[in-house]
């Protein structure tokens, strides 16, 4: 289950499993995202290298515009794969 | 558990499915989950992506051993590939060195307790085990 869309404060909210299945989906929304943009991670509860390639390059996207994603609400073990991937240095990551 | 998946991404909620009926039925502890599905996944998924030349399925095989789980993939009529001999990604690089890409089999190395990798035949299979630490084990006493 993959879901992503708009919160009430009009942050990004993505939710289930953000897999190789997923990642296109993920990737065609956050495609017509501009400006600085938030990603409520918190009922995100799995992301792989897919997945991890579609924050890399939207966040890149952005920040050539001097802007960018900030990860918010992210769990433990999602937040073990970004210190993994050196993620922690590139973005904004603020935990649950 | 023994099973065969078509080469296809979809297969992949599937083979969640079947891994989560797995470890429930064999009792294993939920803890070693992400990990077992990280690198189940970019493994799959490596060989969807470069082993285009094969048109068989790919067998996934599940069993559990002592405080943990052993699984491999076997994947039938490809070239040699040894996923497990892999450039190191420069996780410090600053924003503009990075590309998409090339995180899944350094992420598998980071997430198995042991790989390894065997090739004959036109067969590859590559194998890894996710073991719970002593202490986590003492936890869940």
């Amino acid at each position: 289950m993959f879901e992503i869309g708009f919160n009430e404060r009009g942050d990004v909210v993505v939710s289930g499993r953000l897999d190789a299945a997923n990642a296109p989906r993920a990737q065609a929304f956050l495609n017509e995202i501009n400006g600085s943009c938030i990603l409520d991670l918190s009922a995100l509860n799995y992301i792989s290298s897919a997945g991890l390639g579609v924050l890399l390059s939207t966040h890149k996207r952005l920040s050539a515009d001097r802007s960018g994603l900030e990860l918010v609400n992210v769990n433990p073990h999602i937040n073990d794969i970004f210190r993994y991937s050196g993620f922690d240095k590139l973005f904004v990551i603020r935990s649950a | 558990m023994k099973k065969t998946y078509k080469r296809s991404f979809d297969q992949l909620a599937q083979i969640v499915a079947d891994t989560n009926r797995f470890f429930e039925e064999q009792d294993i502890d939920d803890s070693l989950r992400m990990k077992v599905d990280l690198a189940l996944e970019e493994l799959f998924v490596n060989m969807v992506t470069y082993n285009t030349e094969s048109d068989r399925e790919i067998l996934l095989e599940m069993r559990p051993i002592e405080r943990g789980v052993e699984v491999s993939l076997t994947d039938y009529d490809v070239e040699r590939f040894d996923p497990t001999v892999v450039r190191d990604i420069d996780t410090d690089a600053p924003l503009s060195e990075r590309t998409p890409g090339g995180l899944g089999l350094f992420l598998v190395l980071k997430m198995a307790d042991s790989i390894y990798y065997e090739y004959r035949d036109r067969t590859s299979k590559i194998t890894f085990r996710n073991i719970m630490s002593a202490g986590e084990a003492a936890d869940d006493v």
